[in-house]
């Protein structure tokens, strides 16, 4: 709901704020981009394959993958090679080649080559499996008309022109014209969650001209032209006009069946294809997820940078050294014959400058695996096992009812969820349900319903009071929407009340005045109730359990099958005659109906906000009206939407006359909807007060909770929603969002001032009234929390509406807003539209550089969702619209504490640690490298032989680090969530801090120098007692032994927690390094560099030298990160360590038992008088009013057979579009 | 990945027995100790005891290895005498390169007091130092393929510019690093008279003589171009018998470093005086580098090298000073463990 009225409101001065539209939206990513129209139009013959054959319109057959067998190879490597570190790579493999270079080209071919095949087969995977379901879709049967009879041919077999038959709940291959339904009235209803995400029904009314044909042998005789626009992604507008028998009529939006809706409750319809394959609408609107990078990412691109920039400053020193230090004197060199080559050249002492140049080159090769290039591979393969083996099946973000795991959409983004500071959260579908249940009602002054709303026992359980729930009755009726438990009135018992009466008024206005369309068997069990709200379902609902039972409607008729009416037991089917149907909008905020008893007795029913209600009222009753009126306030401080019914009776003589004025109205062809809405008011008076609903509107489970949980861990929230100030109020309050302590600034549009302005009209007057009024505001708030920041005041909350926001918003006061936002702990933000739920993000994101995360339900929240670092769409409930936006999709807002503080803080631990330590590993490698350069004359000489240094980032240390990045974990998961707090050090970046990989960076410059000195120096003399001396291959060969145990042990000391997986890496590494070896130097072959290392792993494992120092040399140069980790342990712990030791010694199960509540043992009774008593209450005229739902008008419409206009959310949304091609390349 | 899978697969039928019935349409993902990150797993926690007592372990495993190695070291004779510029005519020692590249005499006769007991073996070796054997355009210099295989004797590619005579003619071994082969000589007597014959026999590494150096190898044209780098060749003995070359060829890690030349195979006597006769031919001189001759005898452990010894002690000494200062802060300064205080938001709770 939240969103959609705000939007509403705002048409009337779209005018006024469309440039800042314009200028703010370029930010929002939205659905697609609007194609420039191709001019003219189409002309589609129907039932005419011939005739469309020279037209050439596309097939029906669509095709989402990115490569074709073809195409995968050329396409796929460029794809690869647009990363920089592939280029990278690829640069250096190509220097390899050439003379200049000191190692053979495998050392870098072969990794690269590596890495490209796994991300190629990567893609080939994911492409083959967006083949294999472009296949089943397109293979999918369909009715297709050929020779009077109904084909089933697959969908990618589908012409434009084709009539096709689509069954119940079947889906619309294409985009058709609707030509005939069985349904009287050539109707059908359509379900369009693909598209929009709204599960309501619509409904689509095919032309008067085309409703017979509807048998194939009619349909057979079809023959019509349509013309239409070109194909273009807007899904709500359409213009064409059909041609039958010269008869030229027009088609709108309503006469279009798009494709990827489904046909409900209508047994078949007729449709002739008009788009096919990629024209039609919903796959012209289909768009890549933009790729989101975290932040993390773009610091690594700064890590790897700054690798670059040393491995420049070692290249240079070399190229230095080794033009300073070349020299004839080194006669043995040869430098005294020197030719034309390259190779020459690179030590020809008379061209010192060239020396230095070929030999940068050279260096640059030889120093090239200090840029990991097995990173990138890794860092994916370790996030997508995170997000599809962990966060996909995690089972406790697995959600029973709604069969609902988490889907991690993306892979890219998990660490950054260990880091978000931010959370913006729609209220409705998200922090509440969405499931509207008749939970307590008011009639005649007499308050009814046990029940103890969500919000009321959150709010219980905060101060510290358990409410114990009420046994309920074994025959308590629960079913969807109806959530109402008293004796009083359930069953008949109401007859029994003091005003049976005034019940049965009551039950008959639920019964009779609302919009709902009942579904189904029309059997009081089986019946479902199809509503454009479900408060409207939920009324209904409560009627049939009052023993109201409406179970059919026709365009004038509502039949009830009403039981105990005159006596105990009784059960008669009675039918009301509607006579005017005064529909609801927002402005009027109630509904009437005026119906006709059998027995002749005219009577109008109302219903609506208590605001308009009251003002309308009869004089008399003030006695029930002002205890209705308590009963309002106390239900709508419980966080219940309600509404007021009251009825009037007629006389015949004045209905009439008010009728002939209703018609009158109702056929005018200006400003209608305003005539319907005076003529309304000409009936809608004298009202009897009848009672009040009461609807919860739960909360989803365990939210406050996971808002306070959220809040410990530093993470602020901001509710953003399209609500009503009271109701977002009343919501955060249950939340734990605002609480009593809490200093609130609410800036609101409400005030009188501002009503005074506006109703003088001026549009220019009124926003410059209001922007300085909020500008007063902001100023004000402002100044308060600079006076509180002395003291260390109380915590503070913002609320603001939508209107003052979108003043807030402008640049000029953008800086204020953000100012006193940050200093908040929690804000509201009601009467918001979507694009203003994107700026508010943006904001953030932008402005306070803090990673945010959107979390919503509704397609009102996509722009939302895409505009924050991470995007968090509510799966497993109606609509997918906000999920396909998502970044992550999870079924209940709680999971975000597994999300987050679970998956997130893991993630984010373990890619730091993933990162830092091929970081260290790479560039300890390099530097040994290095150190040698320096005593071999700078000449380039390679240390190592080709193929160690090639496999080096690719099998001697690359699974470990995958171990790591897959199992560490610092605390356990609950843990993570009993500590919240330790959040916040992923919130600060504690773990990748430049002051980190300082750190890292010493240590590793450290034991390179200890790696390569301490075998260089060692080896110097005879090394067994034979006498024989090591050559440079022998020690080399050491070192290298060397450097792959001090790593690989280096790894285990900085895990957490060491599974059988980490053992096995290890261990398989270094084992796989001395297998290599044994195999390697063991064999000869004709290739000339191997025999350098021929025989070496054999000679020195002859000798005793070389187990002492490989003892010696991975413990010297572990010893200094080991004393790093003791005195940082010791002295300056980081929290997890603390938590760590807190439950070193619990046992495993003893933690998970931690988790459990166990309740404590008031009587049910005492406990809930209690904690009712205790609970505080809002002082607020706000009652909670009900429908305040989407959709409504236009359901209302469409049944009228009116076709409603677009949404306004929907022009915002293209207008946002519009800007997007300018920006689209650079992104 | 190799190990998910296994992991998966191993305890994904352990996973909750209910709901049999409706596995089929349901999505609740399946239990395993992987997906649900149970794994067993240790988790060690670094904490002080733990810290001494790997330094305390490191201490007692080093330091007796530090003294063994020590005295191994130390039980090594060896004796060093550097002649490079004594074994220079004083006459000449202004211009030393023109010496050591005319057709002088330069036989040059040193004297070694053996101080200690040497046992047989004793081995000879020469030390060069600043030469960069390890230099990439040398390193490279050489064919190995021609250094095994009589039929590949023209393959030269790699050994510019000491590949061929006048670029025709191969020279086996080709390339700089055999063509620049040591080329002092040394012979010695004890006493006066008694002349210490030299081993030149199994010098080299046996891998090297059996599989790089063929048997059928013969030099040829070897040190005829106009520039004579070092030694020439027997060209009658074949390269896998010419050690000399076999040691040099195997070329060093550090630009100073160790040759094996020989072993004398008697055991010298305190204040035993050898007399050592020695063709001072290589020339060092042009790139000032040191030539030394090197007696030295080797223990289990090898040849004089205290590195290894000391390393070992000070490692071992220094994680035993560690132990005790950190003890004596533990026992100083302790910290509880798991204290709650110690948590960054217990500290200052008012801070965020």
């Amino acid at each position: 709901m939240s969103g959609w009225d705000r939007v509403r409101a705002s048409r009337s001065r779209s005018s006024q704020n469309s440039a800042e539209t314009t200028r703010t939206t370029s930010r929002t990513v939205t659905l697609g981009r609007v194609q420039p129209q191709a001019p003219g139009h189409r002309t589609i013959y129907c039932n005419d394959r011939e005739a469309n054959q020279p037209l050439r319109f596309k097939g029906n057959s669509i095709a989402t993958t990115k490569y074709n067998l073809l195409t995968f190879l050329p396409k796929g490597l460029f794809e690869q090679f647009r990363r920089v570190a592939n280029c990278y790579f690829l640069m250096i493999s190509i220097l390899s080649t050439t003379p200049m270079s000191p190692v053979n080209p495998v050392t870098n071919v072969v990794p690269l080559s590596l890495v490209l095949l796994v991300s190629l087969i990567k893609e080939a995977w994911e492409d083959w499996k967006r083949f294999q379901n472009d296949m089943t879709i397109n293979n999918t049967p369909i009715d297709v008309l050929q020779d009077q009879r109904w084909e089933p041919i697959p969908w990618k077999k589908l012409q434009v022109g084709d009539i096709i038959r689509v069954k119940q709940d079947g889906f619309f291959p294409a985009d058709l014209l609707f030509l005939a339904s069985t349904n009287a009235d050539g109707v059908c209803y359509i379900e369009t969650a693909n598209l929009d995400g709204e599960t309501n029904l619509k409904i689509r009314k095919a032309l008067e001209r085309t409703w017979d044909y509807l048998t194939p042998e009619k349909a057979s005789e079809f023959k019509g032209e349509v013309q239409c626009e070109q194909p273009n992604n807007s899904l709500y507008t359409f213009t064409g006009n059909l041609i039958v028998q010269k008869q030229t009529l027009p088609i709108n939006p309503n006469q279009l069946l798009l494709r990827g809706c489904s046909l409900r409750n209508t047994e078949y319809i007729i449709g002739a294809v008009i788009f096919a394959g990629h024209e039609t609408k919903v796959m012209m609107n289909s768009m890549n997820i933009p790729s989101k990078r975290s932040t993390l990412e773009r610091k690594l691109d700064k890590l790897i940078l700054t690798l670059f920039g040393t491995l420049s400053v070692m290249c240079l020193i070399g190229a230095i050294g080794s033009a300073v230090i070349i020299d004839r004197k080194h006669f043995y060199l040869g430098l005294h014959d020197m030719r034309k080559t390259v190779e020459d050249d690179q030590f020809n002492p008379d061209n010192r400058f060239l020396v230095a140049l070929l030999n940068l080159f050279t260096l640059i090769t030889l120093f090239s695996p200090i840029i990991p290039i097995s990173l990138y591979v890794s860092i994916e393969t370790i996030k997508f096992f995170q997000s599809t083996q962990y966060i996909n099946k995690d089972l406790r973000m697995y959600h029973v009812e709604s069969n609902t795991p988490a889907l991690a959409r993306t892979s890219n983004l998990n660490e950054e969820l260990g880091q978000v500071e931010y959370i913006f959260s729609d209220k409705t579908g998200t922090l509440t349900r969405n499931l509207m249940e008749f939970f307590k009602c008011s009639i005649g002054g007499e308050s009814y319903g046990t029940g103890i709303t969500e919000i009321e026992r959150e709010v219980a359980h905060q101060i510290g009071t358990k409410i114990r729930e009420v046994e309920k009755p074994a025959n308590f009726i629960k079913e969807k929407g109806f959530n109402f438990d008293d004796p009083r009135l359930l069953l008949g018992a109401w007859r029994n009340e003091p005003n049976p009466d005034i019940c049965k008024e009551f039950f008959r206005c639920l019964a009779i005045c609302h919009t709902v369309l009942p579904e189904g068997e029309e059997s009081p069990e089986k019946i479902r109730y199809q509503a454009a709200s479900p408060d409207e379902a939920a009324l209904v609902t409560a009627a049939k359990n009052f023993g109201f039972f409406f179970y059919r409607r026709t365009p004038t008729m509502i039949y009830v099958r009403e039981s105990h009416v005159e006596k105990m037991g009784n059960i008669e089917d009675v039918s009301y005659e509607i006579l005017n149907v005064l529909e609801f909008n927002s402005t009027r905020k109630r509904q009437s109906v005026v119906c006709r008893y059998p027995d002749g007795r005219l009577v109008l029913y109302c219903k609506g906000a208590d605001t308009v209600v009251y003002e309308r009222l009869a004089d008399g009753n003030e006695d029930i009206n002002k205890v209705t009126r308590e009963h309002l306030e106390q239900f709508g401080s419980s966080g219940l939407r309600t509404l007021c019914l009251a009825y009037r009776d007629l006389s015949p003589d004045m209905y009439e006359k008010w009728n002939e004025k209703f018609i009158q109205a109702k056929s005018s062809l200006r400003d209608r909807e305003l005539k319907l809405d005076e003529v309304g008011e000409l009936i809608e008076k004298d009202l009897i007060l009848i009672g009040c609903t009461a609807i919860e509107d739960k909360l989803q489970e365990g939210v406050p909770a996971c808002i306070q949980t959220l809040s410990r861990a530093g993470i602020k929230i901001w509710v953003l929603t399209g609500d009503k100030m009271e109701t977002a109020i009343n919501i955060a309050y249950a939340c734990n969002l605002i609480n009593n302590e809490m200093k609130k600034f609410i800036i609101s549009s409400e005030t009188d001032a501002i009503r005074e302005v506006e109703d003088r009209g001026d549009q220019v007057e009124i926003a410059r009234f209001i922007r300085e009024e909020v500008k007063k505001e902001l100023q004000k708030c402002l100044d308060d929390v600079q006076q509180m920041h002395s003291v260390s005041g109380p915590k503070l909350a913002l609320v603001i509406d939508g209107k003052c926001l979108m003043y807030a918003l402008d640049p000029s006061l953008r800086v204020m807003l953000l100012n006193l936002s940050m200093n908040c702990s929690s804000v509201v933000c009601c009467r918001v539209s979507p694009l203003q739920k994107a700026q508010v993000t943006s904001l953030v994101k932008k402005g306070a550089k803090k990673i945010t995360l959107s979390i919503g339900d509704g397609a009102n929240d996509v722009s939302m969702i895409q505009a924050a670092h991470i995007g968090v769409g509510i799966s497993g409930q109606e609509g997918m619209q906000a999920v396909m936006a998502s970044d992550f999709a999870i079924a209940q807002f709680r999971f975000l504490t597994d999300l987050l503080l679970v998956h997130g803080r893991w993630s984010y631990l373990r890619i730091c640690k993933v990162v830092l330590y091929f970081f260290y590993k790479n560039l300890t490698f390099t530097l040994t490298q290095f150190w040698f350069t320096f005593q071999c004359g700078f000449s380039g000489q390679r240390y190592y032989d080709d193929w160690f240094q090639s496999l080096y980032n690719v099998i001697f240390t690359s699974m470990p680090v995958i171990m790591l990045g897959l199992f560490d974990k610092d605390v356990s998961a609950s843990l993570s969530k009993k500590y919240p707090e330790l959040y916040k050090e992923g919130m600060k970046n504690v773990f990748f801090t430049w002051r980190v990989v300082a750190i890292w960076a010493f240590f590793s410059v450290y034991q390179s120098l200890v790696l390569y000195h301490f075998v260089a120096i060692s080896s110097s003399s005879a090394q067994n007692s034979s006498g024989k001396i090591f050559g440079i291959w022998d020690v080399s060969t050491m070192a290298f032994t060397c450097v792959v145990v001090t790593v690989n042990l280096r790894l285990l000391m900085m895990c957490n927690t060491i599974t059988k997986y980490h053992y096995i890496t290890v261990g398989g590494s270094i084992l796989a390094w001395f297998i290599f070896v044994f195999l390697y130097s063991g064999i000869m072959t004709t290739h000339d560099r191997q025999e350098n290392v021929y025989f070496v792993i054999y000679v020195l494992m002859s000798t005793i030298y070389f187990y002492f120092t490989i003892l010696l040399v991975p413990v010297v140069a572990l010893l200094g990160d080991f004393i790093y980790q003791g005195v940082q342990r010791w002295f300056f712990p980081y929290n997890y360590q603390i938590v760590q030791e807190i439950h070193s010694d619990e046992p495993r199960d003893m933690r998970e038992m931690l988790e459990l509540e166990i309740g404590n043992q008031l009587t049910p009774e005492e406990a809930r008088s209690l904690a009712i008593a205790q609970l505080p209450r809002e002082i607020s005229k706000h009652t909670g009013f009900a429908f305040d739902s989407p959709g409504y008008e236009s359901f209302f419409a469409a049944q009228l057979g009116i076709y409603a206009p677009q949404k306004a959310w929907d022009v915002a949304r293209r207008a946002s579009m519009r800007s997007k091609p300018r920006l689209g390349k650079k992104n | 990945m190799m190990s998910s899978n296994t992991a998966s697969s191993s305890s994904g039928n352990a996973g909750s027995a209910d709901s049999s019935a409706n596995r089929r349409t349901s999505k609740r993902p399946k239990y395993s100790r992987f997906t649900q990150q149970e794994l067993p797993a240790c988790k060690p926690i670094l904490t002080p005891k733990w810290v001494i007592t790997v330094f305390l372990l490191v201490s007692i495993v080093f330091i007796p290895i530090g003294v063994a190695s020590l005295f191994a070291s130390r039980d090594v004779v060896e004796i060093v005498d550097r002649y490079e510029t004594e074994c220079i005519p004083p006459a000449n020692r202004t211009n030393k390169v023109g010496f050591i590249q005319s057709s002088a005499d330069k036989t040059c006769n040193r004297t070694i007091k053996v101080t200690k007991r040497m046992k047989q073996p004793i081995y000879i070796y020469y030390q060069l130092d600043n030469f960069y054997q390890n230099h990439r355009r040398y390193v490279k210099s050489r064919s190995d393929s021609q250094l095994k295989d009589p039929k590949s004797a023209s393959d030269t590619s790699a050994c510019d510019p000491e590949g061929t005579l006048n670029g025709t003619v191969p020279i086996v071994p080709c390339g700089l690093i055999a063509w620049s082969l040591f080329n002092d000589s040394y012979s010695f007597s004890r006493n006066n008279n008694e002349t210490l014959t030299v081993n030149k026999k199994e010098i080299s590494w046996k891998s090297d003589r059996d599989h790089k150096f063929g048997k059928a190898v013969f030099p040829k044209n070897f040190q005829n171009g106009t520039l004579i780098g070092g030694a020439s060749l027997n060209e009658s003995i074949p390269l896998s018998e010419q050690e000399d070359l076999i040691v040099w060829m195997r070329t060093a890690a550090l630009p100073t470093f160790r040759k094996l030349y020989g072993k004398i195979e008697t055991d010298l006597n305190p204040n035993d005086e050898v007399r050592v006769i020695l063709e001072n031919n290589y020339n060092t001189y042009s790139f000032n580098g040191k030539k030394k001759l090197v007696l030295s005898t080797t223990s289990w452990l090898g040849g004089k090298n205290d590195f290894l010894g000391i390393a070992y002690l000070t490692v071992g000494g220094l994680c035993f000073f560690l132990a005790l200062l950190f003890t004596v802060v533990y026992l100083v300064k302790p910290r509880r463990l798991g204290d709650p205080s110690y948590l960054s938001w217990n500290r200052n709770p008012g801070g965020r």
